[in-house]
């Protein structure tokens, strides 16, 4: 598929959003988010015992949306604030998210402008890998990505308040129970990615050795990116259907 | 910490994570999509997931490599995500004993 500049002119390049298509990216995510909550909760406690209010803690949530990032900025948000570093952490750890809306341009730069800023604003690392692959199959419904993006950030803003305001009725949460899940719903993601194109597989391969034997090189979050173009590199080189 | 601040720290952290999710975006606006470049795409889209994965297990324990591998072959037989999660936790869950059991 070869797109021109003049997008609108080409009936194959049309992208659309439905409300059945956001239904169909709501439920797909649904198990999920599910393992999202104990996340959303551990950092609620987390920011109040660091001394935010419940309020602050949640509003946080709401604006910035995106997890490893609020834990990491948990360290810089008291007195006197260095404002510098925590723009530069916030940057870092979500800079593979550059990555993902670079791979999701196709898609998101047909639509019109209200709805590229709402896909923009809810793209995290779950809807990406939802619906990445259905888009990459065919699909050209963009709902499924913003009614998922929907879904996780609301789950993410009320398990947030969860913990926020009821911290101590949840005592001891085991968030990294729920951590393993989400490395298994990526994982799974990439092998779903890798069956449908094998040319996939070595560059993927690759990307996984840059991102290990860089982790402890670079700073925190800059791993995943250098790996992330290396594979994308690679697969320009590796010929495949 | 002051309202003051904390308004400032939140909107900075607001500002970094919504330029971060926009650049990519605008960044392909200025470039052609040639058979290439989508190939470049395809592969950063998997690359990235796979890097996150990997430098994440490599930071962690060896309960979460169980379970991702046990996610992945669940992957390749089942071809169903959600079947991979299931087995996935099931394994992240049984681990531990299974470690006591064998040591």
């Amino acid at each position: 598929m070869v797109r021109n500049k003049e997008q609108s002119t080409q009936p194959e390049a049309s992208v659309t959003v439905s409300r059945q298509g956001m239904f169909v990216g709501m439920r797909r995510l649904l198990p999920v988010c599910l393992f999202v909550v104990p996340f959303g909760i551990a950092f609620g406690v987390a920011a109040v015992e660091q001394g935010l209010g419940p309020f602050q803690t949640t509003a946080m949530s709401a604006l910035v949306f995106t997890a490893t990032a609020q834990f990491a900025a948990l360290d810089f948000l008291s007195e006197p604030v260095t404002f510098l570093s925590l723009f530069l952490v916030v940057l870092a750890l979500s800079g593979r998210h550059v990555v993902m809306s670079a791979a999701l341009a196709p898609w998101i730069n047909r639509l019109p402008l209200a709805q590229r800023m709402l896909s923009v604003a809810l793209l995290s690392d779950a809807n990406f890998a939802d619906a990445h692959p259905h888009l990459q199959n065919g699909e050209t419904d963009f709902g499924q990505f913003i009614g998922a993006g929907l879904m996780l950030w609301s789950t993410w803003v009320v398990s947030t308040a969860l913990g926020a305001y009821g911290g101590d009725l949840f005592g001891n949460l085991d968030a990294f129970g729920a951590g393993a899940v989400m490395l298994c719903f990526f994982a799974a993601t990439v092998v779903g990615m890798l069956r449908r194109s094998h040319g996939l597989i070595l560059p993927t391969i690759l990307a996984m050795a840059i991102s290990v034997l860089t982790v402890s090189l670079l700073p925190m979050g800059w791993n995943i990116i250098l790996a992330a173009l290396v594979g994308g590199a690679l697969s320009v080189v590796i010929r495949h259907d | 910490m002051t309202d003051a601040s904390f308004i400032l720290a939140v909107g900075l952290m607001a500002v970094g994570a919504f330029a971060t999710r926009a650049a990519g975006a605008l960044l392909m606006k200025r470039i052609t999509l040639t058979p290439k470049v989508e190939r470049f795409l395809e592969g950063m889209a998997a690359s990235v997931l796979a890097a996150l994965v990997a430098s994440q297990l490599v930071t962690s324990d060896i309960r979460n490599l169980a379970a991702v591998i046990v996610a992945m072959l669940t992957m390749l037989v089942t071809r169903s995500i959600l079947w991979s999660m299931l087995t996935g936790m099931i394994a992240a869950a049984l681990f531990p004993h299974l470690l006591a059991a064998w040591s």
